[in-house]
């Protein structure tokens, strides 16, 4: 008698022992469809050029193809809250004024005066109109020409339009989006399922509790790549393996805009299958700078249960208190596991109920060598009551760890892990004889995944 | 010796992240309140000697109204490329009968 033998298609390798989708059938509580979403369709696992991350021309190509038509996320509404409020979101060698303009309405101007062309505004500001510092060139806050000194001398002004051009701009999550391309699909298509997958965490009502910024000697997206897998944790952030089912973790994409990484959290790594409960317990609190309370003292594990659910239960409770709302609904994977989403091109953000993460990486000006890693942590205020200032950006000097930002707290150290990486990928991808790096097939496939879309961009 | 005023404007008067322009001695003195503490500053820009009055404050700076300098209120240091001039500032206090205090030289 023959067996039937199971066939594995290429790429459906995963890791022994539980999945993330089997940790969901624990649940007590009806899990969402989105957490349901299992999509990874096989990629291939050619190897890439090193020439993407480390080459002027790669860099210049993306100048040309990419970020003149993306959608990318500017800055967050709370940061320019009443009208004339300004920001300068800069890209590569662009400038752009994002104004509110109404209560509930943005314009992003093309910082460039229609005199001489100097930028009109050096810094984040407030104004109630914006006069060019060189001659007095003058607009209202919708871009609206208002007039230049010495006006008899500029007759040949009158048959022009003298208004302030202006880029697509949109919000979502309380992020100001804008996109260069006057034909580009609507925002909603773009970032879609993201808004859809977010409907249990309203962003905009998230008030950011902390900023972050330093340049980083890396290629934007090998800066970005470090966050996009949690292959890394065995040898980058080892101390956490206690409590992070790193190899267990689920890798999706979605269309060419998303992906989504989930590492369910509170369960041991099968790299280390002697850890107990107890211990995984203890550490995820101490170590994670994620859950409800940052310390095991007085946290007895009951018998029978485990970290998984006990960590869940605690942060509920404590959660739903900083909040102010019952957390009855939520299921322990999204009380406890990090669930974190990529936007193409350069924006990640964390699900969560409260301190959600959110990374952004921008080439560092005209330089393909660096780029300006930004981290933000979104927090929740209690309903009803003020909602709090954003925080300022903290800049922190090249020199400087991340842990010397107390803001983020515990994330500073593990930053710093990841930091330690960063600029060592640059430097080994240049002095690379092999010139290409393999990627692991299932849980580096979101790096793949991003290469694809950026090549669909680079082909247009 | 330092010359002091008492600007007759009651503490109270000014409210976080608002200010108010008098005239001492000559001097045009803008005073703020930022984050609960109050600053004075000479009531003009550094850069194309706007006035300051009506800048937006927020978190410690105040900002020219004109083409958007920000200056430390604490040192009266400016951000950005505009103009590397710091603005004079005076110390100021709250005197016992509740009004502003200044101290000029």
């Amino acid at each position: 008698m023959s067996e039937l033998i199971k066939v594995k298609q290429q790429g459906e390798e995963r890791c022994e022992g539980v999945s993330y989708q089997d940790l969901l059938n624990d649940e007590t509580i009806e899990v969402p469809a989105y957490l349901r979403e299992d999509n990874n369709p096989y990629m291939g696992n050619e190897d890439i050029s090193v020439d993407r991350w480390i080459s002027r021309d790669f860099h210049d190509k993306e100048k040309e193809k990419l970020w003149p038509k993306v959608w990318q996320m500017t800055c967050r509404e709370e940061d320019i809250p009443e009208v004339g409020d300004h920001h300068i979101y800069e890209i590569v060698d662009q400038s752009i004024i994002v104004t509110r303009t109404g209560e509930n309405e943005f314009k992003g101007f093309i910082n460039s005066c229609l005199h001489r062309g100097r930028i009109l505004r050096d810094c984040d500001g407030h104004a109630e109109e914006f006069v060019c510092p060189f001659h007095g060139a003058t607009w209202d806050i919708n871009g609206n020409f208002k007039g230049i000194p010495c006006k008899w001398d500029f007759n040949h002004l009158d048959e022009k339009d003298m208004s302030l051009p202006q880029v697509q701009i949109g919000t979502w999550g309380g992020f100001i989006f804008i996109n260069f391309d006057e034909n580009c699909i609507p925002l909603d298509d773009y970032l879609s399922p993201l808004p859809d997958h977010f409907s249990r965490f309203p962003l905009h009502d998230y008030y950011k509790g902390a900023h972050v910024q330093r340049v980083v000697q890396c290629n934007w997206k090998v800066g970005a790549e470090a966050f996009m897998e949690s292959f890394h944790t065995l040898e980058t952030h080892s101390e956490i393996l206690t409590f992070t089912g790193d190899a267990n973790s689920q890798y999706d994409t979605f269309g060419d805009h998303v992906s989504r990484s989930v590492t369910p959290m509170g369960i041991a790594s099968p790299h280390m299958p002697e850890v107990t409960e107890a211990e995984t317990m203890r550490d995820i609190l101490e170590l994670s700078g994620r859950m409800a309370t940052d310390s095991a003292e007085g946290h007895e594990m009951p018998e029978g249960l485990t970290a998984r659910t006990y960590v869940a239960e605690t942060n509920r409770e404590m959660f739903s208190e900083i909040i102010g709302e019952s957390l009855d609904h939520a299921t322990k994977s999204e009380l406890e596991d990090a669930i974190l989403y990529m936007l193409f091109p350069n924006t990640q953000v964390w699900t969560g109920y409260h301190g959600n993460i959110v990374y952004r990486f921008l080439p560092n000006g005209d330089d393909h060598s660096s780029c300006i890693f930004e981290t933000m942590i979104l927090m929740r205020y209690p309903k009803g009551t003020k909602r709090p200032d954003p925080a300022e950006k903290n800049i922190l000097r090249p020199d400087q760890a991340f842990s010397e930002a107390p803001e983020i707290g515990g994330l500073g150290p593990v930053f710093d892990q990841d930091d330690s990486n960063m600029a060592a990928v640059q430097k080994g991808m240049i002095a690379s004889r092999k010139g290409a790096v393999s990627l692991a097939s299932y849980q580096e496939s979101r790096i793949r995944h991003l290469h694809q879309t950026i090549d669909k961009y680079l082909n247009a | 010796m330092t010359t002091t005023a008492d600007s007759l404007i009651p503490a109270t008067d000014i409210t976080d992240n608002t200010s108010v322009a008098v005239s001492i001695d000559g001097k045009n003195i803008l005073i703020c309140k930022a984050n609960g503490d109050y600053y004075a500053v000479d009531n003009q820009c550094t850069h194309q000697r706007a006035e300051l009055t009506g800048g937006r404050i927020r978190n410690c700076y105040l900002a020219c109204p004109l083409h958007g300098v920000r200056f430390d209120l604490r040192t009266g240091m400016p951000k950005g490329e505009l103009t590397r001039v710091a603005l004079k500032t005076y110390p100021v206090s709250v005197a016992e009968d509740g009004n502003l205090h200044l101290e000029l030289d």
